[in-house]
């Protein structure tokens, strides 16, 4: 049963609805903060650019953001309210480095109609109240008193029921409001009001103005000494005071955001619905105002938030594309443009359609979005885990060891690859052709398997086999010196550095050599109590080629231990716990923490904090890898270590914000790793497995890794064809140049590999594409590319008429086959038992694939299901049939084989407006609606009367907070069936923000464990500003707001893993389960994205 | 053109004066890290958790209207009064006992 659900964003929104600039974390320093919806993010302008430094979770969609300082304060205080009524005042405590909250509270109201254009929150530049307006005909006040503290809210009535922005005025001796409105012959005026806070009413402002651009929609603000407004309209820009009146024409646009420049604001940025960039200059002559200027600067993406940063940078935050920052050049480029932009931000929002595909054939689901929108759209490829860009490979059986070595200590690049055999040694090298050609180290062992290689000082090599180790001349590669083992023993494992060897042998001896020139010195022996399995002397310390202690792993009593070197002293002793032994040991250090890695025999790996000077291991952690034993090695990328833990599911594991982070290898197995940077193949890795030697380089560590191929149009459909490695596109291009009708739609065919257009077909004037498939017939073994399309009239209220198309793929174009007209749009096609079952307008219609005499194929409607407002989703799964209604909720119905019908069976009688629907099981339905909610359904098979049956039963309710468009079954990460995490069914969903999320569908007792996990980090984790996590997961609608059921918060249970060590003893205590347990069972969760 | 482009204001001169812009054709990573809040101030202080007034405006301007009335009547009498003898100044000289 797919009931209890687990929901966790494996990438957060990108989509940047709001920023503003202040001095937040001190008088000092300048931040800028962006509101991602859900989420804010601030950050510190330094030399060096944004340096990003707080990404906060806001238990709320955040619709209003305001930086503003009151009387007697050093910094800047940020006011956020969110879509559900609530906000909060948040400070920055420079000390403690944490935002407080100052102060918060709720301003719904019982009775309202909430606007239609958004809600304003506006506070006056003297810091007297803070201005909402969140219901049609009320302005709320929530007042200050002299001490800047926050007084009871109340709300005074707006005569202007249209309202579409209001700002303060500067300057005014009382708080005064401009209110731009709209009256009911849809002409559009100012207005200004006094707030008499005392009287709890508003006075007549000292000025109004009449009759504006009917495109007028914002308004801004000008500070003194100037004072007054400026209307920005779609053809022309006004200011306005109680005594100046200027206008300008402007080329006609739609100005979706503006950033003011100067403190004095003279200067005020402005980005349109193009993304042209352009620059308002009020001139005036002291305070007088004299004009207006207008120019374009350039192009940037579509703004929906514009900040002027500091010394002609600025920040530009999109919904559409990326956000940017961008630098104002005082000269022109060659194309004209005054804009330079030095860097971009990935924005994948608004997702509009995905589809999840394994383009490498490796097991491993990709995600292809449709992001974007107008001139900004994209396909974004998302993928989890690591790449391996092959660069050469041979065939190699049985690899037991690899190693690479330098011919000279000084060489900036490895010259000898070491590849250890059962029982003997090969040695491959760079040749002059850059090809790797087998060669010899004369000094070293060659019919022996090799246990350990390293650099050493003085240009020196040292191999240890299971009898000696041998110290050698990387240059002349001569043997110079070597150490045997004493007779009657082996060794069994060895490591060393460029100037110390730790090796053990049979029956717990530890022998510990020293490298001179030319020279092996045995320092020190020590026997132990048992054999030992693994050792390690990476050097992490200050000397690089030098280690004062040493890791041990330990054969039956199944512990890990810390040497001091040279005495082979114990300093610290940790057991493990468990049967399995350690199989590698590993000293590394990630972002100045030093740790020890230890990996076990069967696929776990355990992890603590090492302290250097003591020896001391703390936070202990736990993770599972794989289930086949793991060999760690550490190799650089990009100026940063990181290890590599080779197993049947190979993982790198690196550091970022100090917390380590887990990141698959897009490989199936792989025995071993070494780091190999040739002059050949700089960076690069080589790598065993399955009987194959490859060197390959590494993709840049992350966990989700974004490809963006961008359109120039905006693509809202997709999907892919296996068969001919293709994906098709419905996108449709806007024309800037001309004005009207400058729409132009396409069906559009992509190669899988190179993203490129191979193929395009037009369609006709109005007619748009609403959905497409890649699907099969009955008795017709070609695979097709089915387009749902709609003739969207200006007239019509709803379309009328469509087309189904049927394409097919030869020689790289696209083909119509077949066409067939249709009484609507046709929102959804689905392969349905050999046929195509469509969702037109009100119907849902299921046609048959004929065979005509003349051999050509045909689409002939067999039968069909009346009832619905619109259905605009549909999933089938044999022969039912699920059907998201526009404003219906779900509904179920099933295909009748034998009477060739289709009829209801059961559905959901809530008034839910659907964005998108999927099956989770045969009883279990997920639906996403329009209040940013997801709740699943369950059919009542067992039910004991008629309409019990007929009813879809509600089973969980959650609000997302996001705006989900696609659900579609898959996973991001390669599922390996032996794995716990495996077994877990997901579905993945896209949403307008950009986030990419997952729902598992949990086991009843995973769920019930992570359920009391959730409540116990609700107590523990405290939402931000004081908003309650509780409360936001509340499924609310217009309707009805109920406590959420049968799903869980993921990002809510996974910030376990940040959560500081005593935090995490509090939830374990309180859990009555170990830390331990508790880390590995979250650990394993996230592995799901 | 130049004069409306130059003297771009600036807070600190030395912001952006080492940036090193990344390649525009591969997407900066700004990572920072998550916020999770543990302490007790994300809770603000008691008396600034802030709710709506209770009364409804109707309400409130229904009182108010009252209160008004009720103002105007009680220290306003004289002004009334006054105001009566300004507007009817021949009957109050009728019933003056003059």
């Amino acid at each position: 049963m797919s009931i209890w659900n687990y929901v966790v964003t494996a990438h957060k929104p990108t989509n940047v609805t709001h920023s503003c600039v202040g001095n937040f974390t001190g008088p000092q320093e300048l931040n800028l903060i962006i509101a991602k919806c859900t989420r804010i993010e601030i950050h510190l302008l330094t030399p060096q650019g944004l340096q990003p430094m707080l990404d906060v979770p806001v238990y709320g969609r955040i619709a209003t953001l305001e930086l503003f300082r009151p009387h007697g304060e050093t910094h800047d205080l940020l006011f956020i309210a969110t879509e559900r009524y609530k906000f909060c005042v948040l400070q920055w405590d420079p000390e403690a480095a944490e935002v407080v909250t100052r102060a918060m509270g709720d301003v719904s109201d019982r009775i309202g109609r909430p606007t239609d254009n958004g809600q304003i929150g506006i506070i006056d530049p003297d810091c007297r109240l803070i201005g909402l307006h969140l219901y049609d005909g009320l302005f709320k006040v929530i007042p200050f008193d002299n001490k800047g503290q926050l007084k009871e809210a109340f709300n005074i009535r707006l005569e202007e029921l249209q309202v579409l922005d209001i700002k303060f005025l500067y300057g005014c001796a009382k708080p005064t409001i401009v209110v731009l409105y709209q009256d009911n012959k849809d002409a559009r005026h100012i207005k200004t009001y006094e707030v008499a806070l005392k009287d709890k009413d508003f006075v007549e402002g000292p000025w109004s103005q009449n009759n504006l651009d009917n495109g007028a929609d914002l308004l801004i603000p000008v500070p003194p000494p100037l004072c007054g407004v400026l209307i920005i309209g779609e053809e022309t820009i006004v200011y306005c005071s109680a005594t100046a009146f200027k206008a300008i024409p402007i080329r006609p646009s739609i100005t979706r955001a503006y950033g003011r420049v100067d403190a004095d604001g003279s200067r005020y940025l402005l980005g349109d619905h193009n993304g042209l960039l352009h620059l308002l200059v009020i001139n005036h002559e002291k305070e007088k105002v004299t004009g207006l200027k207008i120019e374009l600067l350039g192009e940037t993406s579509i703004a929906s938030t514009i900040s002027y940063l500091d010394n002609a940078f600025v920040y530009i935050g999109s919904s559409y594309g990326d956000s940017q920052l961008i630098k104002l050049n005082l000269q022109p480029d060659p194309k004209g443009s005054y804009v330079e932009v030095l860097e971009r931000y990935v924005n994948l929002g608004p997702i509009v359609d995905f589809c999840v595909v394994d383009l490498e054939r490796q097991g491993q689901g990709q995600v292809v979005t449709c992001s974007g929108a107008y001139k900004d759209g994209s396909l974004r490829i998302v993928r989890n885990g690591i790449g391996i860009n092959e660069q050469a490979s041979v065939e190699l059986q049985g690899i037991k060891g690899m190693w690479s070595l330098r011919s000279a200590t000084d060489d900036p690049y490895d010259t000898f690859l070491v590849v250890s055999f059962i029982s003997e040694t090969r040695i491959l090298a760079m040749n002059l052709e850059d090809e790797l050609e087998e060669t010899e180290i004369e000094g070293f062992c060659s019919e022996a398997q090799t246990l350990f290689c390293h650099d050493a000082v003085f240009n020196q090599l040292v191999q240890v086999t299971s009898i000696s180790v041998r110290l050698v001349s990387s240059t002349s590669r001569e043997l110079r010196h070597e150490w045997f083992a004493p007779a009657g023993f082996s060794v069994n494992v060895a490591t060393a550095n460029a100037t110390q060897v730790l090796l053990a042998t049979g029956g717990g001896h530890l022998v510990f050599l020293e490298i001179g020139d030319g020279v092996l010195t045995e320092v020190k022996h020590a026997q132990l109590e048992y054999d030992i399995s693994c050792l390690d002397i990476n050097p992490i310390g200050e000397n690089p080629n030098h280690s004062h202690i040493a890791a041990v792993g330990m054969w039956t009593d199944i512990s890990v231990r810390i040497f001091s070197l040279p005495d082979l002293n114990l300093i610290t002793k940790e057991h493990l716990g468990g049967e399995i032994i350690p199989r590698s040991v590993l000293l590394c250090s990630f972002e100045g923490v030093s740790y020890l890695l230890c990996a076990l025999g069967d696929g776990h790996l355990l992890n603590f904090v090492l302290n250097m000077n003591t020896g001391e291991l703390t936070d202990r952690k736990k993770v599972s890898l794989g289930t086949q034993p793991i060999t760690l090695r550490t190799f650089s990328s990009k100026n940063a270590t990181h290890v590599f833990a080779a197993s049947d599911r190979p993982t790198v594991i690196y550091s970022s914000n100090k917390k380590l982070l887990y990141s698959n290898v897009n490989l199936r197995e792989v025995s071993y790793m070494c780091p190999f940077n040739s002059a050949a193949f700089p960076d690069s890795l080589a790598i065993a497995r399955e009987g194959e030697l490859t060197i390959g380089t590494i993709d840049d560590i992350q966990k989700l890794h974004i490809r963006t191929i961008q359109l120039g149009e905006h693509a809202r459909r997709i999907c892919h064809q296996e068969q001919t490695r293709t994906f098709a596109i419905c996108s449709l291009k806007y024309n800037q140049s001309s004005t009207e009708d400058a729409e132009m739609h396409f069906v559009r065919l992509i190669d899988d590999q190179t993203f490129e257009f191979i193929s395009s077909y037009p369609l006709d004037q109005y007619e748009y594409a609403c959905s497409i498939l890649s699907c099969s017939f009955s008795d017709d073994s070609n695979v097709y590319y089915c387009v749902g399309t709609a003739y969207v009239m200006p007239e019509e209220n709803e379309p009328t008429k469509g087309r189904i198309l049927v394409f097919i793929v030869e020689d790289g174009k696209l083909q119509l086959i077949a066409e067939k007209e249709t009484k609507g749009a046709v929102y959804s096609l689905n392969a349905f038992n050999g046929k195509l079952l469509a969702a037109i307008n009100q119907k849902i219609q299921l046609y048959k694939w004929m065979l005509r005499d003349d051999g050509t194929h045909e689409l002939q409607s067999e039968c069909g299901h009346h009832g619905h407002i619109l259905a605009l989703y549909v999933q089938t799964r044999g022969d039912f049939i699920v059907v998201g209604d526009l404003m219906k909720s779900i509904s179920l119905l099933i295909y009748k084989h034998e009477e060739g019908a289709i009829e209801e069976r059961a559905r959901d009688y809530n008034a839910n407006w659907m964005s998108a629907v999927e099956i989770l099981d045969d009883d279990i339905y997920l639906g996403a609606e329009n209040n940013f909610n997801l709740f699943t359904v369950r059919k009542n098979s067992e039910g004991a009367t008629d309409e019990e049956r007929g009813r879809l039963e509600v089973a969980g309710e959650y609000h997302l907070g996001e705006f989900v468009n696609r659900f579609r079954h898959g996973s991001l990460v390669m599922r390996l069936p032996d794995s716990d995490v495996g077994q877990i069914p997901t579905v993945i969903f896209g949403t307008v923000n950009g986030v990419i999320g997952v729902i598992a569908s949990l086991p009843l007792e995973q769920y019930t464990f992570l359920e009391k996990l959730q409540a116990t980090l609700r107590k523990v984790i405290k939402g931000v500003g004081g908003l309650s996590h509780e409360q936001w997961r509340s499924f609310c609608n217009e309707k009805k707001t109920v406590e959420s059921k049968n799903f869980l918060d993921g990002d809510l249970i996974e910030s376990f893993l940040d959560l500081s060590r005593n935090r995490m003893e509090e939830i374990s205590k309180a859990m009555t389960v170990p830390v331990e347990e508790l880390m590995k069972r979250v650990e394993e969760l996230t592995r799901l994205h | 053109m130049g004069s409306m482009l130059g003297d771009w204001p600036s807070f600190d001169p030395m912001n952006f004066s080492q940036l090193r812009p990344s390649d525009p054709s591969s997407p900066s990573r700004m990572t920072p890290v998550t916020y999770c809040p543990t302490h007790d101030r994300c809770q603000p202080p008691p008396n600034q958790v802030i709710a709506s007034e209770s009364r409804n405006i109707l309400l409130r301007n229904m009182y108010k209207r009252t209160e008004d009335k009720l103002r105007s009547k009680r220290p306003a009498s004289e002004i009334l009064i006054t105001d009566q003898g300004l507007k009817h100044p021949r009957t109050s000289t009728a019933e003056s006992p003059f």
